[in-house]
């Protein structure tokens, strides 16, 4: 960003007396005049007027709604986290690591994330496994009252552990839709577009949709769906692939060929797009999510495919 | 030599701190891109310390375009599956958002109040000057600074 070349500060004020004076409503004929004027007088007249038009194009990139909800979201984010990122940056990691071991019941919050395309596996203090899928993001939050994880993005695998604290200290999972109360167990749980989604494996757990009074169980083999709401839709049975992620696999069964490569661009950076026409296409098999273009590659060989990449993080898949 | 002698410890250090291998290959990289296009092939007495300072600035911006793409998503997601942008629309709106955030971040705070009134609320000046009870010469002249502070830091 500060490549581009320096421009005399005088034309760069001058170019905001223009913006400002647009911003109030469009030009009349001897304005419009004057303005030109200006503009062609030399060629750093255009420059910064360019520049000018640079910033009104980046902020008109922005739909409307968006820009606001967006922007007082990040003003949010940084008082939460700045100062501890920077802290992050400034100590090494393994005092901070050791520090936690040592204090385990203090409250204390720590960001876990995994990039696109990487999984993580890690163990808490209390012996719970957490296994983090691609591009996600946990806050830890253990007290001496509970444990509780904030799913932020993403998917995890829970398999919560015999807590070593003296009393009975709850296991749950909050998302922006709700929490979710472990009962010994282990399960599966993914945020997307303003849902949670819930996958036990063995046990039970039950959930609690923010606005809504009433907690429903899940047990073994059962899945679900919530929002701020409430359930969306009936409890259902959990596909018997819920969690074969955390193995490195994506399990396909008679899939239109868009949900596979939508699944498949949870792994991967950039773009992945898909002709439509393909859409009739079902695919059945199971494909590795740690090497997506060796799952791109099978689909080119065993399907009437053709893979076109423009650059790594631009592919589109066409009909052959 | 200078990306051999170096790029070892500087992905190892990365990775302490991003705590995964793909972001600390991707922003030791781009560390070593920043200082060879910049001409600068010998890194001085002090070589680790010019790659550290490059790369805690790569690692700033990469966890803030995390926090960008957090915003967007949050701000996408009670929009109903037809309405939500498509893929590159996305990838558009988060690269000008990182670029409204870094101008924002070039404001004093009672500036970049009166911007984003004027420019995500849509107030009118006048509509602005009422509001926080200040004048319109006011109102003015932080929205003059805003706008240098925009071209500056684009």
């Amino acid at each position: 960003m500060k490549s581009t070349p320096a421009i005399d500060p005088i034309l760069i004020g001058e170019a905001a007396d223009w913006l400002m004076r647009m911003d109030q409503g469009a030009l009349h004929g001897a304005e419009q005049l004057a303005f030109e004027r200006w503009r062609s007088r030399t060629p750093a007249h255009a420059a910064a007027w360019r520049r000018a038009e640079s910033v009104m194009q980046t902020i008109g990139a922005v739909p409307g709604e968006l820009r606001g909800n967006a922007l007082r979201g990040l003003e949010n984010t940084d008082r939460r986290r700045v100062l501890s990122r920077l802290a992050m940056l400034a100590v090494a990691t393994p005092t901070a690591w050791m520090l936690y071991r040592e204090l385990p019941w203090r409250d204390w919050s720590a960001d876990v994330r995994t990039a696109t395309g990487e999984q993580k596996r890690m163990t808490l203090v209390d012996g719970t496994e957490l296994v983090l899928n691609t591009a996600s993001a946990v806050d830890i939050v253990f007290s001496a009252d509970e444990r509780r994880l904030r799913l932020l993005a993403g998917e995890i695998m829970v398999t919560t552990g015999k807590d070593p604290s003296p009393h009975y200290r709850p296991f749950i999972v909050e998302t922006s839709q709700g929490t979710v109360r472990a009962l010994g167990t282990r399960f599966t749980m993914r945020v997307e577009q303003a849902q949670t989604q819930v996958a036990v494996l063995e046990h039970a757990v039950e959930i609690k949709p923010l606005r809504s009074d009433r907690a429903t169980r899940l047990d073994a083999g059962q899945a679900a769906l919530f929002n701020i709401d409430g359930l969306v839709g009936d409890v259902r049975a959990a596909d018997a692939a819920a969690g074969i992620w955390e193995r490195g696999l994506f399990l396909a069964q008679n899939l239109p060929l868009p949900d596979l490569l939508a699944e498949i661009s949870r792994y991967r950076r950039g773009v992945l797009r898909c002709d439509p026409q393909l859409s009739r296409l079902r695919v059945s098999g199971a494909f590795s999510v740690t090497d997506t273009d060796a799952a791109l590659r099978v689909l080119e060989r065993t399907l009437p495919v053709r893979i076109n990449s423009f650059t790594r993080y631009w592919i589109t898949v066409d009909a052959a | 030599m200078l990306y051999s002698d170096h790029h070892h410890w500087l992905h190892a250090w990365l990775r302490k701190r991003l705590g995964n291998s793909f972001d600390a290959a991707d922003i030791a990289h781009d560390t070593f891109v920043r200082i060879l296009s910049k001409g600068k092939t010998a890194l001085g007495d002090e070589p680790r310390a010019l790659l550290t300072h490059i790369a805690k600035g790569l690692v700033i911006d990469h966890w803030r375009r995390l926090d960008v793409e957090r915003a967007y998503a949050e701000s996408v997601a009670h929009l109903p599956e037809a309405e939500a942008p498509s893929e590159e629309a996305r990838l558009i709106i988060v690269e000008a958002l990182m670029r409204i955030d870094a101008m924002l971040k070039a404001m004093p705070g009672k500036t970049r109040e009166i911007f984003l009134l004027s420019q995500i609320e849509d107030l009118p000046y006048a509509a602005i000057a009422e509001r926080l009870d200040i004048s319109l010469i006011t109102v003015n002249r932080h929205m003059r600074k805003a706008f240098i502070a925009c071209m500056m830091a684009d």
